[in-house]
């Protein structure tokens, strides 16, 4: 498709993201408690799409909500009836503003697991419905390492409707994909078309983007030598001061383990699927009481490997985005990159 | 606060006399200015070794860990740090014998802006309360840096009692009327993602089963609803009523930035008002408010 770049300015986004939030069903990052978590917003001035990637959750639970009711029973002497649930509050459609790259990538790389041997019909429908708005960072902010992994962020398809700040406080729209094309042109109205420079801009800014980074890796080398050393005692070391307390694997954007739980009042009941983590100790917990990955190491190990060697075997991707928010959230700091480069040395 | 040639001499010491055969201290990560906490098992780590106002984290959360367990410990530890460790020597969770406990005379860390802690600002113990070596100068003009020997020393703040003072926090949310704070733990318990990081990461929630991991309950199934998030949080904070030291462990972990010192410390003014001025973990063998009984508990609410 033909790829028109728009022209604006700041008054001018402004505007676009009041129109997108007056005729859509918009999500976008809300500050509560310092932290910016994606909600529904009915107003600009209660959100904030620039809000500073070190401080916002994934927009995950967009698509796969930290606990959603899968089914609904009532369970008595006379047998047991299993209901449909609630009508999906998540399925309608919508807009994401204010989504990062790296979490729109997440979005391609769950795509694959939803899409394997089940397909997650309530996972397709929310990404079907859901047009996502990112803005592209201008700087890499401590622990990113996006552009280290295996996906072009420049030309990012993930995402409908790219946003980029150029120079002199031009701010450049540009759609993506088709869908994005199609739902930008309701908004052109207050746009004008730039002019044959937009394209070199828009280079000039990744190139300065891509040079804020601090962190760089091979991935290639780390899929190649991780798979060759499940034995090693190194992730002994690595893992030593991890206190297991499963924060990184519910900020992160592309974990997907979860569990499932029941909310039963006498004979009724609603059974939930929530968020989980291979870090938890019962995690691998059976019934019988044999735990295969009783050690902190293993369930590291589990971790790291799925990340970087079992996903990548599967489905051809890193199940890691680089967007440093584990880091972030870390109570001791330990960094998926740090242990991953230690290891794989 | 600079220790760190002083740890690094004490972990030394300790490995070359074989009295330990790990040390739980911290190290900066490789390629960063944060630290992360170390559990080094040789003379050769010692170098790693690092202490000064970044050193954040309790470490005595690292004595339920399956790397210290049924082995001989040397560990730093704070102010904070080491009323937990008094209690967690209380409850039996830990062998003193076992322990060798490096105390710091703490002036306080500070956070990832760099700003000085809030319970820094307001610690009435910042000196170790139970160690086997002191390292620093609290209240001890002329020397810059003195390393006082003996075990189990207690060390107050100067020459004067530690006096009392509510949290800023819970006096302002306090002021407020029932409606205006339930709507605001409404607002808390609705930003808890349920990821426990507030219970795994603190030093005194040692259970193998927790309650509020069970499966199939009401009140605490694993599904991140409010609901749920209520019930789980105030559990945990009742459990450590009495027995939390302040030293925001859970803060620091909670990805949702959730003020849950305001449960704690609020626990702990209703208790230090009613159960004789109890403060977790003061004094060696001190047990939690709940766990002794005393003629001057007050029973008004029995008729």
């Amino acid at each position: 498709m033909s790829v028109e770049i728009f022209v604006t300015d700041k008054a001018g986004l402004q505007k676009f993201y009041e129109a997108v939030i007056a005729k859509n069903e918009t999500y976008a990052p809300v500050e509560k408690f310092g932290k910016y978590d994606f909600k529904r917003v009915t107003s600009l001035s209660t959100c904030n799409p620039d809000s500073p990637i070190a401080k916002t959750m994934s927009a995950k639970p967009l698509f796969f909500p930290r606990s959603a009711k899968i089914m609904k029973y009532t369970a008595t002497s006379a047998g047991t009836d299993v209901m449909e649930t609630d009508e999906d509050p998540l399925a309608g459609k919508r807009v994401i503003i204010g989504m990062k790259h790296c979490d729109a990538r997440s979005l391609q790389v769950l795509d694959k697991v939803y899409n394997w041997d089940f397909i997650d019909t309530d996972y397709q429908k929310r990404r079907q419905n859901t047009i996502i708005i990112s803005t592209r960072c201008d700087k890499a902010e401590i622990h990113c390492f996006c552009t280290s992994l295996d996906y072009d962020v420049e030309n990012l398809d993930a995402l409908d409707i790219l946003i980029v700040n150029g120079k002199d406080e031009k701010i450049y729209i540009n759609a993506r994909t088709e869908k994005g094309g199609s739902f930008l042109k309701e908004y052109i109205a207050g746009l004008t078309s730039a002019n044959g420079a937009a394209d070199g801009e828009l280079k000039q800014q990744y190139n300065a983007f891509a040079a804020s980074f601090r962190l760089k890796m091979n991935y290639k080398e780390v899929n190649e030598k991780l798979a060759k050393i499940f034995d090693t005692p190194e992730f002994e070391n690595v893992s030593a001061n991890c206190v297991s307390c499963n924060t990184c694997a519910f900020v992160c954007p592309t974990c997907h383990c979860f569990k499932i739980s029941d909310e039963k009042v006498r004979d009724t009941g609603v059974r939930y699927k929530s968020y989980d983590s291979c870090n938890n100790g019962y995690f691998t917990l059976m019934a019988g009481g044999h735990n295969p990955r009783p050690a902190k190491y293993r369930r590291w190990r589990q971790r790291a490997m799925h990340k970087f060697v079992y996903y990548k075997e599967r489905f051809g991707e890193n199940l890691c985005v680089g967007c440093g928010k584990c880091t972030t959230s870390c109570p001791v700091n330990i960094s998926i990159f740090e242990v991953v480069n230690q290891v794989a040395q | 606060m600079d220790y760190t040639k002083q740890i690094q001499e004490i972990a030394a010491k300790l490995f070359a006399e074989d009295k330990i055969d790990a040390f739980v201290g911290y190290r900066m990560t490789g390629f960063d200015k944060n630290q992360v906490p170390a559990i080094i098992t040789g003379a050769d780590d010692v170098s790693k070794l690092v202490f000064n106002d970044k050193s954040v984290f309790n470490l005595s959360n690292y004595l339920k860990h399956e790397h210290t367990r049924n082995k001989r410990v040397g560990l730093v530890v704070k102010g904070c740090d080491s009323r937990s460790l008094n209690l967690l020597l209380t409850e039996s969770q830990v062998k003193r014998e076992k322990l060798y406990v490096v105390g710091i005379a703490c002036d306080g860390v500070v956070d990832d802006e760099g700003k000085k802690m809030q319970n820094c600002v307001e610690c009435m113990f910042p000196d170790a309360v139970v160690a086997d070596e002191m390292v620093g100068n609290h209240g001890r003009s002329g020397s810059e840096t003195l390393i006082q020997t003996g075990s189990e020393t207690l060390i107050q703040t100067g020459s004067e009692t530690p006096i009392y003072k509510i949290n800023a926090d819970v006096l302002d949310l306090g002021s407020k009327d029932l409606v205006q704070r339930r709507e605001y733990f409404e607002e808390v318990f609705e930003n808890c993602i349920r990821c426990n990081a507030c219970r795994h990461s603190c030093p005194l929630c040692y259970c193998a089963k927790c309650c509020i991991d069970q499966e199939t309950s009401t009140l605490y199934n694993g599904a991140n609803t409010t609901s749920s998030a209520f019930h789980a949080l105030m559990t945990w904070s009742l459990h450590l009523a009495g027995r939390c030291v302040d030293c925001r462990n859970c803060e620091k972990a909670c990805p949702s930035h959730l003020p849950l010192h305001l449960l704690h410390k609020q626990n702990e003014q209703v208790i230090y008002e009613n159960f004789q001025e109890h403060l977790a973990g003061v004094h060696e063998g001190d047990r939690g408010a709940f766990y002794k009984y005393s003629m001057k508990d007050p029973d008004d609410f029995i008729m």
